[in-house]
């Protein structure tokens, strides 16, 4: 397999569409799948990978296959870029609730939106509900409350590296939590 | 069930057409990995002089005399790039004499006449016959009557000025090689821009030696791998230089190093030791690569 993806590999860096057909082709059910147990929803891990056969056409260099196979790679790019689209969505539902706090009359936006927002959000904000305490008072008011990291420190009266340190650890935590328990629902 | 197949899921309608789309708005088919910088035919040919002239700077008395190609030693076969540049020389210059003149016949005299002469003469000789080469062909590029898009014709070929100093970058790392090989030195790979435009030529010039063994139509998607490779969609029997809008289920694929495709086109390797993958008929597609070499100048 491994020398199969050699060539795959150089074709595709070769211009070659016809290698990228083929990867697509034998690869991306599992890149979807992959996508799928992180997201939870189809559009979104659409999404994820047409970005996953775009970057490996546009830098098909990327991969080593002397580091693995080709299907390991994208999985795990995959899997990068679905976190990736978790955090935004993470950004987008803190950002949602401290306007609706603000202004809870605002009309809702289109109806499929608000359905594929409402199932991610309620994924995360169960997630953020499963790490430490610590981690997950700094989540809120990092993300939820919308303060900045020396403003954390402040209000939970710990040194300003610790919130950070934490802010990390709990992101890491999060993005496990979520793996997790996305896998378990589907 | 393994963890992979659990993974797998049902790709919906439509998907695999959209992400194609993408992928290639991003990055056309065709284009290489990195990307190669493009370089003139001139720039091709004056790389290549500069490391055959590099090379010939490497070699040992004993050296220039070992036995290198069709009889010739090391210093004939310089010789005999002397006697190409003349030619060449002379074709630039309008001579219609040099159009079918033999390739090997029309040089030997340069060739035999390095017999007896130090080496640095022989070596001397060729460089001020490369640099005058390239100072004619550089000229002619910039003559604004013949637009850059002069058509040459010398040795039985007939092609653009750009082309015809591909070719002779072309046949200067050939005997680069057969040098090296002759006094036992590592063989020699150009760099990739003067490899890419070596590769495109080979596979631009498929349809014209595939004519001169009469194959029947075929349309080639070649692929050349590694720097300075890229790939290309070559009709062969539609017509000179034809190049396939789609080849169909009808093709032929070939994936190959193009530092050894080049060398087929140069008559240096064959096709076996190539050793292309193959995709559709193999007897069509043996059969072109049989051919490749058809064009190759000794």
């Amino acid at each position: 397999m491994e020398g199969s993806d050699a060539l795959l590999a150089a074709r595709l860096a070769a211009g070659d569409d016809r290698a990228l057909a083929e990867a697509f082709d034998q690869l991306a059910s599992s890149v979807y799948g992959g996508a799928l147990r992180v997201l939870g929803n189809g559009s979104a891990a659409h999404d994820v990978v047409q970005d996953v056969f775009v970057e490996l056409w546009s830098h098909p260099d990327r991969y080593d296959p002397a580091a693995g196979s080709l299907r390991t790679y994208l999985i795990v790019l995959a899997r990068h870029r679905a976190v990736d689209v978790l955090r935004s969505e993470l950004r987008r539902v803190a950002r949602q609730e401290r306007h609706y706090r603000l202004t809870p009359a605002e009309p809702p936006g289109a109806a499929s939106d608000e359905v594929v927002a409402a199932e991610t959000a309620s994924v995360v904000r169960a997630a953020v509900q499963l790490l430490p305490d610590g981690q997950r008072r700094v989540v809120e008011l990092a993300y939820f409350e919308g303060l900045t990291c020396r403003e954390v420190a402040n209000a939970m009266g710990i040194p300003e590296g610790t919130a950070k340190s934490r802010l990390r650890l709990a992101m890491a935590k999060l993005e496990a939590v979520l793996d997790r328990q996305l896998l378990e629902s589907s | 069930m393994s963890a992979a197949d659990r993974d797998q899921a049902a790709l919906p309608a439509g998907l695999r057409e959209r992400v194609m789309a993408a992928s290639l708005t991003a990055r056309a088919a065709g284009q290489p990995v990195p990307a190669v910088p493009e370089i003139s035919g001139d720039e091709a040919f004056a790389r290549a002089a500069d490391a055959f002239d590099g090379l010939l700077g490497e070699l040992s008395g004993e050296g220039w005399k070992t036995q290198a190609l069709r009889g010739l030693d090391v210093q004939g076969l310089v010789g005999h790039l002397t006697g190409v540049e003349e030619d060449t020389q002379r074709a630039l210059g309008g001579d219609p004499e040099v159009a079918d003149a033999g390739h090997v016949e029309s040089t030997q005299g340069a060739a035999i006449r390095q017999a007896g002469r130090s080496p640095a003469l022989t070596r001397d000789e060729w460089r001020r016959a490369a640099d005058r080469t390239l100072e004619l062909a550089r000229a002619a590029g910039r003559d604004p009557a013949a637009g850059g898009s002069a058509r040459l014709a010398m040795h039985g070929i007939t092609l653009p000025l750009d082309d015809l100093l591909v070719v002779r970058a072309f046949e200067l790392w050939v005997h680069d090689n057969d040098i090296r090989r002759a006094v036992g030195l590592p063989p020699s790979v150009p760099d990739p821009p003067v490899l890419h435009l070596m590769s495109d030529l080979a596979a631009r010039m498929l349809p014209y030696a595939a004519a001169r063994l009469g194959l029947r139509p075929v349309d080639v998607h070649l692929v050349l791998t590694g720097p300075g490779g890229g790939t290309w969609d070559v009709a062969i029997g539609r017509g000179a230089g034809g190049r396939a809008a789609d080849p169909g289920p009808e093709g032929v694929a070939i994936v190959a190093d193009a530092v050894g495709f080049c060398l087929l086109a140069g008559n240096r390797v064959t096709p076996a030791e190539l050793g292309p993958h193959i995709t559709g008929d193999e007897s069509r597609a043996v059969s072109v690569l049989a051919a490749t070499p058809a064009l190759a100048l000794d």
